[in-house]
């Protein structure tokens, strides 16, 4: 296993009010940055500029031990309380339900 | 070996501790490969600053983090706090960090029983998570910092102190602050703010509270410029800052070291909102003779430290600016230039070494041409 690959969740889903969702994520940011050093390292929210209402959350997750891969950083995250609220709150604020995909990254271009 | 800032200093028979500490350091901050030549030069320089003892990081003997703490458990918790600084700004230097000397220098805290912030901010760096580590810098760092430089329960200064804006870091126009900065050119030469004055006036720099000029609160590093005689290029900021640094007896000063070396060192730092990553790419702590400069300015402010017992941000430069320089650097305790720094060419706050090639360019022209 590569224990150095960061790891990405995209979260599809429809969503019409999705300045509350950006005031969602800065607040869970600055949580986090006030937290130890975890596997979370940051989002990115994107709009499908061909379908209205429609956006992708990208979240990523790198290493912080050597010894622990950056996906399994990601499912420790699912497992903390303040992520299940999290994502409590984004289904109330979503269409339908949200859509999971998990990746490992291979590549990015980098300074 | 512990004195009252927390900082490791030596006496003659410390010589003992000083290399037990620099093993743990060394351990700590080694990547897979072994330590390197930055790092040897950088901590090697920074011990010797600070306790008088040379030691060779190179060939040093491991040691574990609770060995380390075990031999440690009797010192004060400052001067274990100032050792993991060390420790951070020895981890610091590496480009790229790597995870495991991220992770470990954070075993050696925990060890060491040091719960510090720069350990968190060094790990996201080490991750890559460069957003989440500023957010972590300017919450505990800066925005402490400048929370208890602006409240004015924590100042003896008064109405004097200089104006800042809501945002420290923004620039604003402010023609109090602009008038100020302008009268500091009707002081006598030698006095502090005449100095300061002739510094921006001669760089083409625009004055604070003026469009394009300086956030105030930022500026007042610039009096510091001057009193300790560093340039301002990077290296010469890499200097103010270490100073400046170790000079805060709160060792969340250490906030401005590691700032530093993250925009202009390692990149890993967009900008601070004033200054601005170093677009060239270079890098200067482990430039020849930088490691000797950084180190001094750490001892400096370490002495400024034990005088003075205040961040150099909450000093009124305002209101001692028409007093020669010499008396304000008596009042606050800066003590001269070392001799390693000296010998490893740390230009003055006027030399043209100490300008960048912009800052040079500008010089020239207002000499007319033969800067």
């Amino acid at each position: 296993m590569n224990r150095t690959r960061n790891f990405t969740q995209a979260i599809s889903f429809d969503c019409e009010s999705p300045e509350v969702l950006i005031g969602m994520l800065r607040e869970w940011d600055e949580q986090q940055a006030a937290m130890d050093a975890m596997g979370y390292m940051g989002t990115r929210l994107l709009a499908d500029r061909e379908c209205l209402d429609r956006y992708v959350m990208i979240v990523e997750f790198g290493v912080v031990d050597p010894d622990v891969s950056a996906a399994d950083e990601a499912m420790r995250n699912n497992r903390r309380e303040e992520t299940k609220a999290f994502a409590a709150r984004l289904r109330e604020l979503v269409r339908d339900e949200p859509t999971y995909h998990h990746f490992d990254e291979l590549y990015r271009t980098d300074f | 070996m512990s004195d009252s800032s927390g900082g490791p200093s030596a006496h003659a028979d410390d010589d003992e501790e000083v290399v037990l500490v620099a093993r743990g350091i060394a351990t700590a901050v080694a990547p897979e490969d072994g330590i390197t030549d930055a790092q040897i030069g950088l901590l090697g320089s920074v011990t010797a600053a600070l306790t008088g003892i040379d030691v060779d990081y190179a060939g040093l003997e491991p040691i574990g983090p609770d060995e380390l703490a075990r031999a440690l458990a009797a010192r004060p918790d400052a001067y274990r706090h100032r050792i993991v600084h060390h420790m951070v700004l020895g981890e610091l230097v590496l480009r790229p960090l790597p995870t495991a000397v991220s992770f470990r220098v954070a075993q050696y805290a925990e060890a060491l029983g040091v719960r510090d912030d720069f350990v968190r901010v060094a790990r996201r760096f080490a991750q890559g998570a460069y957003g989440l580590a500023w957010m972590d810098l300017q919450r505990n760092g800066f925005a402490d910092h400048v929370r208890g430089a602006v409240d004015p329960s924590a100042l003896d200064t008064g109405r004097s102190t200089p104006h800042v804006a809501p945002d420290p870091f923004e620039a604003h126009v402010d023609p109090e602050v602009a008038d100020r900065w302008h009268g500091f050119e009707e002081l006598d030469e030698a006095t502090l703010g005449r100095r300061v004055w002739e510094m921006y006036d001669a760089r083409g720099f625009e004055m604070p509270g003026t469009p394009g000029g300086a956030p105030a609160y930022l500026a007042q590093h610039d009096f510091v410029h001057v009193l300790a005689d560093y340039g301002t290029n990077l290296p010469g900021e890499l200097e103010v800052f270490a100073l400046i640094a170790r000079a805060d007896p709160d060792p969340k000063g250490f906030a401005w070291l590691a700032t530093l070396f993250g925009l202009f060192e390692t990149g890993f730092i967009a900008d601070t909102g004033f200054f601005v990553r170093d677009h060239d790419g270079g890098r200067h702590a482990d430039a020849p003779g930088m490691g000797a400069r950084i180190a001094d300015a750490i001892r400096r402010g370490k002495s400024v430290c034990e005088s003075n017992q205040r961040d150099l941000f909450e000093v009124d430069f305002y209101r001692v600016a028409p007093l020669p320089v010499s008396e304000v650097r008596e009042m606050l305790g800066i003590p001269p230039k070392g001799d390693r720094a000296l010998c490893a060419g740390s230009p003055g706050t006027f030399d043209l070494d100490g300008m960048s090639a912009h800052q040079r360019e500008v010089v020239a022209q207002r000499r007319g041409g033969h800067g």
